[in-house]
């Protein structure tokens, strides 16, 4: 597909018919490809929300992403196409044996936008900051960083971090949007401050020049630039001259604006609003965020949810292709693993994640569930009630939710989902009682993914006893989190796969958990933006992107 | 009436302090809060001994009353605190927001005072009977559409369609009209209906009679005697308004993409981020009580019978 091969996100269309007069239509885009890319020009782009505070290891949340990836370089770069990690900042690295020491070397003459140098000493500040927290500025721990113990400055530039145990997914975790390396002034900030773009100072191609909080914001590329990943075909400064981020939070008006010709590229496209975006020869970028699917988990440790069969029995009763058939599009794929396909090790579990309402009822049957009057399941008195909160950043979640509570209500399982507050959604998230079933998803493009969504004292999903979880009475489960601490440790890369693998079947086996589709960040771009590129999971960049004349 | 102005400033005050007081108070009921929202996330994976920390960094495990004096003693030092889901001083969040939704109600307030005094004008001025009629059911007309949907339409016709104004990077002019439109509609609804049946009411008074019969015309009975008695009642619900103004505000943000103080409640609420919430709260009850403050002062300037009577308390 040519299509795909031009932009890294894949544009997939919603019929074959358009997909053929999408290809047919991009073939002068590949004509213009060979002409020399447009120098100049400012780009607008309409984001659904206001990013929220910008300390980099925040910036999992999509609109903190878009502003992020622009602004800030990290230490390596992240294929997206091989998910190979590759030389940025640093121009090359050794690892131990056991990977407990990294030994990075920066590459020379790379400054921040305030016009200090990014050496061994800012980057060893970076991930001081980033794997420890700062207590006294507030600045909390990152996510992708596990086991960190402390940097060394060895020379100018080389920096040596240690680990306390094994960390092999660290390499990974220096080149994701949360290890975005930024000038010491802005660490010296409190975390109170960093919500002011104009203030994270890094060393990305763009520079945040002004900003009206929660409304707009001005990036300018820095003339200067000159240390892009080394293997990108583009080099030097970005070919834009600027990008103006606009908050538009209503759907309708950022479809509007961008086939009205008043934006050229907006976030946040809902899947039955594809169409209209396509009739119009405007493109669908469906970037995928290589992570854990979006899923529905069960929290064993409610009685409900305790008995395998039970949850096995929901597994099976729960249609997934339908959810995607009726909600999604093509830019949807059906799950078939707790990771999307296109994560690292993937392993192919659709077998396992069939639709069969009648080995579910059967499942419901032999674990003692009876139909009662109403319809609904029974045992020894109870009724089979569950209860999910919604997600609100996922797409159309309330829906999704809903069509499982409808498929689960042919089965005598009940499902109540709530919206709620957000307060009470955090405090009653972390209670088993009061949500046996929750939405789940994270992208990030490393198989220790899995093992910060499951392992007791990272995301938890399963809310298994840990400090994070006091509400969780008994369950644990030991083989799940040996196999996770496994990922964490194996420092051979076959070994490592051949684990993800099996904890993929464990998890499944288990039906911990329900994947229900791979989930992309949908964009919609005009046809006049070129080399629209995405990082591994699915943040924009503009790096290379340039605007081929009306 | 320095004692009656006192006495306003003072009744003035009371109300600010109950309602600081009860903002207070339900903020602190609600379940959960800002730090636990932003931080207790799983994303941020903090043990609850860090979380504990962080609260404890914020002074968010002091008792409530005292939690309660350190917010009193930090307002009237001007101190609104930091936007825990943003983070950035209230106070900045205040000063990009709060000039332009003042700017937007108040535009949007004078185009339907405008909008208010042309129907009511042309309805009783006009003698072609179905134009009268036309008018008068104008408001109910405006009252019944929806701001969301409204502001679309606009947004659709004039900007997407017709490509008349930008929305997304209009000029400091270009991106009010539409906004203000918006507002203004809605807005003007109830102020004609009720300025409309005002004026027929007085209309029907015996002095009106006597004016007219003495040989006066009927637009200059209605601009000498009814409007000044019709406007009154209208002035009333005008203050009352003023401050829906800012309820509208939020859904007219929020399609127009505006920064204002719409949008930064919206996103408040949603995080419970008390410290905002709480400045917004006290600015809008400072906006109320001004409002009234002032239309109270009005009506004895508008009809000097009121004024009288003040003195004589």
């Amino acid at each position: 597909m040519a299509v795909v091969s031009i932009s890294k996100g894949t544009v997939v269309s919603l019929t074959r018919v358009v997909k053929l007069a999408l290809l047919a239509m991009s073939l002068p885009v590949g004509v213009a490809l060979a002409q020399a890319p447009v120098k100049g020009g400012a780009l607008i782009y309409l984001e659904q929300q206001a990013h929220t505070n910008l300390y980099p290891p925040a910036g999992g949340f999509y609109p903190n992403g878009g502003v992020l990836n622009q602004i800030t370089d990290k230490l390596t770069y992240q294929n997206p196409k091989t998910l190979e990690i590759e030389p940025w900042i640093a121009e090359s690295w050794t690892v131990n044996a056991d990977a407990t020491e990294y030994v990075f070397k920066i590459r020379p003459g790379v400054t921040f936008s305030d016009g200090t140098p990014l050496d061994a000493a800012a980057v060893a500040k970076n991930f001081d900051t980033y794997g420890l927290g700062n207590k006294e500025l507030k600045h909390p721990v990152s996510e992708v960083i596990t086991n960190y113990k402390a940097s060394e400055v060895i020379d100018p530039l080389t920096v040596k971090f240690t680990f306390t145990k094994p960390s092999v997914g660290f390499l990974q975790g220096t080149s994701v949007i949360g290890s975005g390396l930024v000038s010491l002034k802005t660490l010296a900030l409190p975390f109170d401050a960093l919500g002011d773009a104009t203030k994270i100072i890094g060393s990305g191609p763009f520079v945040v020049t002004s900003e009206t909080l929660g409304r707009e914001l001005t990036m300018t590329a820095r003339k200067d630039y000159a240390w892009g990943p080394k293997k990108l075909a583009h080099q030097g400064r970005a070919n834009l001259d600027s990008i103006k981020y606009v908050v538009t939070p209503e759907d309708s008006v950022r479809i509007g604006a961008l086939l009205a010709g008043q934006a050229q590229v907006i976030r946040q496209v809902q899947a039955y609003d594809e169409k209209q975006v396509l009739s119009k020869n405007y493109l669908i970028y469906a970037a995928p965020t290589r992570g854990v699917n979006n899923s529905v988990v069960f929290r064993p440790d409610n009685p409900l949810v305790a008995d395998l069969k039970v949850r096995q029995a929901l597994l099976h009763g729960t249609n997934a292709k339908e959810i995607v058939s009726t909600l999604f599009s093509a830019n949807y794929p059906q799950a078939k693993s707790i990771i999307a396909s296109t994560a690292q090790g993937y392993v192919d579990l659709s077998p396992k994640l069939t639709y069969d309402p009648a080995k579910a009822a059967k499942l419901l049957d032999e674990a003692g569930w009876t139909v009662g009057a109403k319809g609904l399941r029974q045992k020894d008195g109870k009724e089979m009630v569950l209860t999910a909160y919604e997600s609100l950043p996922q797409p159309q979640n309330k829906e999704t939710l809903q069509l499982v509570a409808q498929q689960w209500g042919k089965l005598g399982v009940k499902l109540v989902v709530l919206a709620g507050d957000a307060g009470s959604r955090v405090v009653d998230s972390l209670d088993p009682m009061k949500t046996p079933a929750a939405p789940a998803m994270v992208g990030r493009a490393d198989p220790d993914v899995i093992r910060s969504q499951y392992y007791p004292t990272t995301r938890n999903v399963l809310l298994q006893k840990s400090p994070l979880a006091p509400k969780v009475q008994t369950f644990v489960d030991d083989k799940l989190n040996g196999l996770l601490e496994a990922i964490a440790a194996e420092t051979d890369q076959a070994k490592r796969m051949a684990l993800v693998g099996e904890v993929q079947n464990y998890v499944i086996d288990q039906a911990y958990t329900i994947p229900i589709f791979e989930e992309p960040q949908a964009f919609a771009a005009s046809p006049r933006l070129k080399d629209f590129t995405f990082e591994a999971v699915g943040r924009p960049s503009f790096y290379a992107a340039w605007l081929a004349p009306k | 009436m320095t004692r009656y102005l006192l006495g306003r400033v003072g009744q003035a005050l009371v109300v600010l302090a109950v309602t600081f007081t009860a903002a207070f108070l339900l903020l602190q009921v609600l379940p959960g809060d800002a730090i636990m929202i932003k931080f207790m996330s799983p994303e941020m994976a903090l043990t609850p001994a860090q979380i504990a920390e962080i609260r404890a960094s914020y002074g968010a495990d002091l008792p409530l009353w005292q939690r309660y004096l350190t917010t009193v003693g930090n307002f009237l030092t001007g101190n609104f605190g930091y936007s825990i889901q943003a983070g950035v001083p209230v106070s900045q969040q205040l000063a990009t927001n709060l000039p332009p939704t003042l700017l937007l109600a108040a535009l949007a307030f004078v185009a339907a005072v405008v909008l208010t005094i042309v129907l009511a004008a042309l309805s009783n001025l006009t003698g072609m009977g179905w134009l009268r009629a036309g008018l008068q059911s104008l408001p109910s007309l405006f009252i019944s559409v929806p701001v969301f949907w409204l502001g679309i339409m606009l947004i659709q016709v004039f900007s997407f369609q017709l490509g008349l104004v930008s929305v997304i990077s209009p000029g400091p002019i270009e991106k009010l009209i539409l906004p203000v439109a918006t507002l203004a509609i809605p807005i003007s609804a109830p102020l004609a209906q009720i300025l409309m049946r005002n004026i027929d009411e007085v209309l029907t008074q015996p002095f009106v009679a006597v004016a007219r019969s003495k040989g006066a015309s009927r637009s200059w009975v209605l601009w000498k005697h009814v409007a000044r008695n019709a406007v009154l009642p209208t002035l009333t619900i005008a203050g009352v308004l003023f401050g829906e103004l800012l309820a509208g505000a939020v859904v007219t943000e929020a399609v127009y993409g505006l920064s204002g103080l719409g949008g930064l409640t919206y996103q408040a609420v949603g995080n419970h981020d008390t410290a905002v919430l709480q400045a917004i709260v006290v600015i809008s009850a400072v906006a109320f009580v001004t409002i009234n403050l002032i239309v109270d002062l009005l009506y004895p300037v508008l009809d000097p019978r009121l004024g009288r009577k003040v003195a004589a308390t």
